[in-house]
């Protein structure tokens, strides 16, 4: 068992002092532990923390100077708030969140850090190594002029006639972004593969959809972007991710097959579940982000999946959970990691079919989009099918006598990209969440100036690409909802919530653009009645 | 009641059924459905006796079907079990035959009730429906696929096959999916009814 990895990131103030007594006293200290010397452990975020799990190690101990000695003021703070968040999403994949562990000594404690490092050992020895295989690393080879030409062929780019369609409809372009999807089209026709505007915009594009409706020639831009960046990907190049990639270390990590993972360990005790139904429900990501939010932004996107359930309990049905249920793979695929989305993918429908089920009902919109398009489409074979939650609660509310509780609610509606447009099979599009909100009989429905399929973006996608342009465009979809004059915006997708909700924790214009928002799940399920 | 495929106690079922309307509603092929449905799927005697003359052309019209595991001495129907109301003119003149806590269903938007004895009633949109699905005239479809659902009179297999077999060729999926719809309706019905009997409103 001496192969443990354990990572210990060590200020380099008050407790490396101790460290440093430790190594001159030669103090016997567990050899499997690495110490990593940082400035402060506030900088330690949430994404680096995590980032050691995803590359297989066992444990890890972020050891920081006591509150009040903190030589920057606020590390110990942010660090203890990190550590929290983290131990949280460790407890939901399964790890355990016994190995990330937080401690602060003083320069004299010496004696007390041994003792810390030497219990820490032991601690990690009982449980075990990780079952964790870290994923592979990203390759090397640059984008060739052969594989750029290659995508243009398939997506049929070159059939892009230059009218600029899509550049007058893109959000981002809007936003006043120097970006514009023809302007890319062009620029890689001419051989510029490499520049580094090239890769900005690449990795910029919200893939949102709208220059595709907009496209008198239908060029796929979005999925031509997918494919650009699966291979700038295996170029070793990727975007900025946001919250430090945070999300696609977690996705990584999740291609793991022997993580024993707890996604749904705290669904309140009233939900009604049936192991053997032929019908399951896929939750999506929302524990993460509640966990990883917890402190931020406040969200509650766990509750939309506690209401679906509901809802399901309502109309009588009582679906099966996967307590292994991982991430759909969305953002991976749409980060160009198409390996590791693969594994996702793989590890899902095969524990889907082992429970038998002929059904698979989701309300997130890209885990709709995900699992019923995309998989198929990369080569996956399964024997079930994909319901969108609206889809079937639109059927059983209209086989009658269900009616809802009067909604004195004035709102508006943000139509989620992935079921807007991307989807655009019927019944699952634009009209789908219209058609329950009318029967909702709200006090007032207003939509908002760009909406249905010429919605706005919420202003971020796969975790890729946030920064002063996505939030003008957030600022903008608030104000247009705020002009309806509603005062509730209804969503129905967990990371338009997030993502919303960031823009109005803007410290100038924030009280200008705040607004309720909910998921038009949980208003259902808040509403529904029998007749 | 409940909507059960075929009653458990041979030799002791019966069930009259007076189904009236407007004359051009159908109310005579809802009856000659469900009288059929009951002969010649579920294999029991059944009767069907119509009005004729001057209500069949616009009028108050009726059609009277007696199901019954016994042979049927006397086709009219006297204390119906079921009425089933397309207009108010049907409404005013037969449902004041319908027997003590017997089951009365009303088109929704045709049929004022007003106050009634039976605590058994079902109101159903059975016209609006049919409108929404393209044809009006397929109302009374909607109606037999609700009265199949609310009342043990036929079996559902019977019905749909009945109602394939007698409605105009190149109509039968579309007829199919009217009588769904009101069968649906009716499941539903029921079930919020067990629901809201159980004290269940809302989710939780």
């Amino acid at each position: 068992m001496s192969d443990l990895k354990i990572v210990l990131f060590m200020c380099n103030w008050n407790p490396h002092a101790a460290f440093q007594t430790l190594q001159d006293d030669c103090a016997d200290l567990p050899p499997q532990v690495r110490m990593v010397r940082i400035p402060c452990t506030g900088r330690i975020s949430k994404s680096l923390l995590l980032r050691a799990f995803e590359m297989g190690a066992d444990g890890v101990a972020l050891v920081g100077c006591e509150a009040g000695s903190c030589r920057y003021g606020s590390g110990t703070a942010v660090a203890e708030r990190n550590v929290e968040d983290t131990r949280g999403i460790l407890d939901l994949l399964g790890l355990g969140k016994q190995r990330l562990q937080w401690a602060t000594f003083l320069p004299e404690q010496a004696e007390d850090l041994l003792n810390f490092l030497k219990n820490f050992y032991a601690e990690i020895l009982t449980i075990g190594q990780s079952p964790v295989l870290p994923t592979s690393h990203r390759g090397s080879a640059a984008m060739t002029r052969e594989a750029a030409m290659r995508l243009m062929t398939s997506h049929d780019v070159f059939a892009c006639q230059d009218c600029g369609k899509c550049s007058s409809a893109c959000p981002l372009s809007l936003a006043g972004k120097p970006f514009s999807p023809r302007a890319m089209a062009n620029t890689i026709a001419g051989g510029d593969l490499e520049s580094l505007s090239m890769h900005e915009d690449i990795w910029s594009c919200l893939t949102c959809g709208i220059c595709y409706d907009r496209c008198p020639s239908a060029v796929d831009f979005p999925e031509f972007i997918r494919d650009l960046r699966k291979v700038q990907r295996a170029g070793g190049k990727t975007g900025r991710e946001a919250h430090g990639g945070f999300f696609q270390s977690l996705m990584r990590t999740m291609t793991s097959p022997d993580l024993r993972i707890e996604h749904w360990k705290w669904l309140p005790k009233d939900i009604q579940t049936d192991s053997h139904s032929k019908v399951l429900f896929f939750g999506g990501c929302a524990p993460y982000f509640d966990t990883y939010f917890r402190h931020h932004l406040g969200i509650k996107t766990r509750d939309v999946l506690v209401d679906a359930l509901r809802l399901l309990n309502f109309f009588d049905i009582f679906p099966a959970l996967l307590q292994e249920e991982r991430c759909c793979g969305h953002d991976l695929l749409w980060t160009g990691d198409e390996e590791n989305f693969l594994k996702l993918a793989k590890l899902n429908v095969a524990a889907i079919q082992d429970l038998g089920i002929e059904e698979v009902v989701t309300a997130c919109p890209e885990c709709y989009r995900t699992l019923s398009k995309d998989y198929a489409e990369l080569g996956l074979r399964f024997d079930f099918r994909v319901t969108h939650l609206f889809d079937l609660a639109e059927q059983e509310i209209d086989k009658g006598a269900i009616g809802f509780a009067p909604l004195h609610r004035n709102i508006t509606f943000q139509d989620p990209c992935r079921l807007a447009r991307l989807n655009c099979a019927s019944p699952v599009d634009a009209s789908l969440p219209r058609k329950l909100i009318q029967r909702l009989q709200p006090q007032a429905f207003v939509e908002m100036q760009d909406r249905g399929i010429s919605s706005l973006c919420c202003g971020n996608c796969a975790w890729t690409g946030c920064d002063a342009y996505t939030k003008a465009l957030q600022v903008k979809r608030l104000r247009q909802a705020r002009e309806t004059g509603s005062d509730l915006l209804v969503t129905a997708c967990p990371k338009c919530q997030i993502h919303l909700k960031c823009a109005m924790e803007d410290l100038f214009l924030g009280s200008d653009l705040k607004m309720e928002m909910q998921d038009l799940t949980t208003i259902l399920a808040q509403n529904i009645r029998w007749e | 009641m409940k909507a059960k495929s075929a009653p458990e106690k041979i030799g002791h079922f019966r069930r009259e059924v007076l189904i009236t309307g407007f004359g051009g509603q159908g109310i005579v092929l809802a009856g000659n459905i469900l009288g059929r449905a009951a002969s010649l799927g579920d294999h029991r005697e059944s009767t069907l006796t119509q009005s004729y003359g001057p209500e069949a052309r616009g009028g108050a019209c009726s059609a009277q079907v007696i199901i019954s595991d016994a042979t049927i001495h006397y086709p009219y129907v006297r204390n119906p079990d079921i009425v089933v109301c397309m207009s108010q003119g049907g409404f005013d003149k037969f449902a004041p035959l319908l027997r003590q806590g017997g089951t009365l269903i009303i088109d929704q938007d045709l049929v004022q009730p007003g106050k009634i004895g039976s605590d058994q009633v079902f109101s159903v949109p059975a016209t609006r429906f049919a409108e929404e699905m393209g044809r009006k005239m397929m109302a009374n479809i909607v109606m037999l696929g609700f009265l199949t659902a609310v009342t043990e009179s036929v079996t559902v297999q019977a019905a749909l096959r009945t109602v394939e077999a007698s409605v105009p060729k190149g109509t039968e999926q579309m007829n199919i999916k009217a009588f769904n719809k009101g069968y649906d309706f009716g499941l539903a019905t029921l079930k919020g009814r067990r629901k809201k009997a159980a004290g269940v409103k809302g989710v939780k």
